[in-house]
């Protein structure tokens, strides 16, 4: 049924599996249910899958209602092709943990970055957590 | 609970004229929605009162009673009430309930309740204590039957305390009201002696019973309840001006239509109160949104049993009131509920619930038709699109519809949802100038027609011209809701209209008010405008030297001729008419008036050729009392010394004793000058070039006729007269004053004079 034709819209996504990117950097994947004209997104049996290195985790979520200014990007999974993946799936704590040590690691490298720009008398201003403006 | 009967207090306060049937209507209800009972002050009273009896009870299981202790809190909560209770009655009330024990309790009472049904009923509608009185007291001489006399004694009791605290209620309501009225008379009793479980099976036995006597009330306290519980209404007038008004705003996507629920709920008034189970306001409609349970078990039901009434699986309450309410939709359904305490009986009657998701139609839908309005080329190819698509997808498309109807949870959005949400994205594609909106779409598909046309010109039916609709521009003029005469702005806002912070209003002046503002704006103006004419030229006169030595040779020549006519123009500026060569007096004042125009004087004197810059000076001088008056706001007149000066220092002999002259005017023009600083600037600098003339060339003419001498010496008569507050300290005082005045005045005067002037010298 061609609702908005030559248009770009989500209403034939509905009911089809997708991937949200949210602006936090989450990443979402999910079963699109409903939408309004904002773009808010109801999603269904959603999952949130942490990727660290080759490494990948789902955390189980539920259903997700998201505001539609905090999606990044959308598409929609092809259930073939999901299968065979490169990634390698562990469980939810082992990603946990090895993005707890990437997390570490990212701020051990910073903070030497930091340490080092200082001795030479430079300074780098913080860039802030809210990266909206 | 307290303080929504104060509210109500103030609702009655506005009705005046309100029936006190209403007033009570008004407490009783309250009371019952919000409390069992709401036996606000009352509660505190009838706990001592029972407390005591319970020990009295007890006392008196014991040992002998006391018929007056019992009589004292029976008759102490109610101090009007002049026929207590008999003790003897009383006693053998509560010990009828006392013995036995709490589990009893709840069918004791029911059966009181019961019984005293028709008792009460008896008791009647009027609203008079006469009526409880005679009966309570009719009620205590033969022994009470049974336990309908008591318990009538009881409610009676209650009834009258409540009617001696609140004013007379009217006993009638309790059958013709609702559940909520009912309790009322029953629950002070429940509450005071009942835990809350008993309450409950109180509640599902009035239920049971059955309200025949129901409303037309009903809706309205209903809808009174909503009204209390829902904040008001917004305050935005559909009629005027104000957006729309929508019950619910605008982003909502639909939803069923709810009226029909509550109409039919009324129209049956056998229908169970669902209230007492859970607020269903907005029941989802079916069979679009029932939970994919409802839809299996409603599926496997409806494939196994065949729908007639009465039969039905035994859903849970919840899918049974989705069931029920959807059926009301559907269409007029009867009634449903034939008794039994809390159970539904679905009804699958002509409307079959549809089964089957909406599975989107794959292949040959019509592309819709609305306001978007596509190229036609856009449209054709994307006709042709779908038809591929159509063909392509015929085999893949029954693995997608299975899939689909496989999963439980699709089409939680309906049809109606999807097609609200296209439309609202559709809306930002109208357009009223295509060219504009989108131009290059426009041009693309123009393009695209004409190379097709091009590549096979053999199809003549495809070259249609675009013809792109239009949608109207409207003219969204918003006029805010006004009502004549109001004191003050309505604070009704909305989208449209913010909050008004600032009233500004017209002010329209009288018509020849308004002519002569208009005459002197009109004539500043004008004058503005000459000065700001003067000034391009005056600004091209002053550049020249420069752009005279810039410019190379050949074209100095041009540049010269250039100059001189601005020169020219400018002077002619100054004349009023073309054929006087006089410079205007009348100009000049005008141009003079405005700041500017004083700022562009003392530019444009040093340009002036000696004669036109003396008669400007003249000019100056003889209009100086004007001349400082304008200037009080402005004080800029002081700008003129410097070119004034060098324009005196250039004066003849004779036209400084003109100027002199000039100066002195009129009478009482020079103690005007002296008051003025530029005034009293200019005349020294007059008197300094006269005794600088005559100190200088000893033939100087200025002693040929004795002008000179007679306006110095009315000079310094008038310096000496003018009191020295009145002398304002010229911007410098020339040396060489007091020789001048040597020459004319004797020893004293001088002293006097130089006094003045030092003083005037020393303020400088």
């Amino acid at each position: 049924m061609n609702y908005m034709p030559g248009t770009a819209s989500l209403i034939e996504d509905i009911d089809k599996k997708h991937l949200v990117l949210l602006r936090d950097g989450r990443t979402l994947i999910g079963i699109l249910r409903s939408i309004d004209q904002f773009a808010n997104l109801v999603l269904h049996q959603t999952v949130e899958r942490i990727h660290v290195g080759k490494k990948f985790g789902d955390i189980p979520r539920g259903i997700f209602v998201v505001r539609g200014e905090n999606v990044v990007l959308l598409g929609e999974v092809d259930l073939d092709k999901e299968c065979d993946q490169i990634l390698q799936r562990v469980s939810i704590e082992e990603i946990l943990e090895e993005q707890r040590t990437e997390q570490q690691a990212k701020q051990e490298s910073e903070r030497l970055k930091l340490q080092a720009v200082k001795e030479r008398g430079l300074s780098i201003p913080k860039a802030d957590t809210l990266d909206d403006f | 609970m307290f303080h929504f009967q104060s509210f109500d207090d103030d609702c009655t306060l506005e009705e005046e004229e309100g029936l006190v049937e209403e007033e009570d209507e008004i407490d009783q209800f309250n009371d019952d929605t919000f409390g069992a009972g709401a036996i606000d002050d009352d509660w505190q009273e009838e706990h001592a009162r029972l407390a005591e009896l319970d020990e009295l009870v007890r006392d008196e299981v014991h040992g002998e009673g006391d018929p007056s202790s019992v009589d004292l809190p029976l008759s102490g909560s109610d101090a009007q009430s002049s026929a207590p209770l008999p003790p003897s009655s009383s006693s053998r009330l509560y010990p009828s309930i006392d013995e036995r024990g709490g589990g009893d309790l709840a069918e004791s009472l029911t059966h009181l309740i019961l019984g005293s049904d028709p008792a009460i009923a008896g008791v009647g509608a009027a609203s008079s204590d006469r009526s409880l009185r005679p009966l309570m007291l009719s009620g205590q001489t033969p022994q009470p039957s049974g336990l309908a006399g008591q318990s009538s004694l009881l409610l009676n009791y209650q009834q009258q305390q409540r009617v001696l605290h609140r004013g007379p209620a009217p006993l009638s309501q309790i059958n013709s009201h609702s559940i909520w009225e009912n309790s009322m008379g029953f629950s002070p009793v429940s509450s005071g002696l009942l835990a809350q479980k008993e309450d409950k099976t109180l509640m599902s036995i009035i239920k049971e019973v059955g309200l025949p006597n129901r409303p037309p009330a009903l809706s309205r306290e209903e809808g009174r309840d909503l009204s209390e519980r829902v904040p008001p209404p917004r305050s935005s007038s559909p009629v005027i001006g104000s957006p729309p008004v929508r019950a619910v705003p605008i982003g909502t996507p639909p939803k069923q239509p709810m009226s029909h629920v509550h109409n039919q709920q009324n129209n049956h008034p056998s229908a169970i109160h669902v209230r007492a189970s859970m607020p269903m306001r907005y029941p989802p409609p079916f069979p679009d949104r029932l939970s994919p349970n409802n839809l299996r078990s409603i599926a496997s039901s409806q494939l196994t049993h065949p729908p007639f009434p009465g039969v039905g699986p035994v859903l849970s309450q919840i899918q049974r009131a989705q069931l029920l309410n959807s059926q009301f939709q559907r269409g007029p359904a009867p009634p449903l509920f034939q008794g039994g305490v809390g159970g539904f009986r679905p009804f699958f009657g002509q409307s079959g619930p549809r089964l089957g998701p909406h599975g989107p139609p794959l292949g040959h839908a019509p592309i819709r038709h609305n306001t978007t309005h596509l190229h036609p080329q856009h449209r054709r190819m994307l006709n042709q699109r779908m038809q591929n698509r159509g063909m392509g997808d015929h085999v893949s498309g029954r693995g997608v519809g299975d899939r689909r109807n496989r999963d439980p949870y699709s089409n939680l959005m309906t049809q109606r949802e999807k097609e609200w949400v296209a439309r609202i994205q559709m809306m930002q594609l109208q357009s009223t100038d295509p060219y504009l909106d989108d131009y290059y779409y426009q041009n693309y598909y123009e393009k695209m027609e004409k190379r097709q046309e091009r590549d096979r010109d053999t199809r003549k039916e495809h070259t249609t011209k675009l013809i792109t609709p239009q949608v109207a521009k409207l003219e969204h003029t918003y006029r805010p809701v006004q009502f004549a005469g109001s004191l003050g702005k309505l604070t009704v806002s909305s989208v449209n209209n913010p909050r008004k912070m600032i009233d500004a209003v017209v002010t329209t002046r009288t018509d020849d008010e308004e002519k002569r503002e208009k005459q002197v704006w009109n004539k500043r103006r004008q004058i503005l405008y000459t000065v700001e004419k003067m000034y391009s030229l005056l600004l091209e006169v002053q550049d020249f030297e420069k752009k005279f030595l810039q410019t190379p040779e050949h074209q100095r020549d041009a540049l010269l001729e250039q100059h001189k006519a601005h020169t020219v123009q400018l002077y002619n500026s100054l004349r009023e008419k073309e054929w006087d060569d006089r410079v205007s007096d009348e100009q000049c004042l005008m141009i003079m008036s405005v700041r500017k125009g004083k700022r562009l004087i003392s530019r444009l004197l040093p340009f002036l050729p000696q004669p036109q810059a003396a008669a400007v000076v003249m000019g100056i001088a003889r209009n100086l009392p004007a001349l400082a008056k304008k200037d009080k706001q402005d004080q800029v007149l002081c700008w003129l010394v410097k070119p004034v000066t060098a324009v005196i220092q250039c004066l003849s002999s004779t036209s400084l004793t003109d100027l002199l002259q000039e100066l002195q005017g009129r009478e009482g023009q020079l103690p005007l000058v002296l008051q003025n600083k530029f005034g009293v600037t200019l005349l020294y600098l007059i008197l300094s070039e006269g005794e600088r003339m005559q100190s200088s060339d000893p033939n100087c003419q200025l002693m040929d006729d004795n002008r000179w001498t007679e306006l110095v010496f009315s000079v310094t008569r008038e310096l000496l007269k003018v009191p020295s507050s009145a002398l304002s300290s010229p911007l410098f005082t020339p040396p060489n004053l007091v020789s001048l005045f040597s020459r004319y005045v004797d020893r004293q005067r001088l002293e006097l004079l130089q006094e003045k002037l030092q003083i005037t010298a020393l303020t400088r």
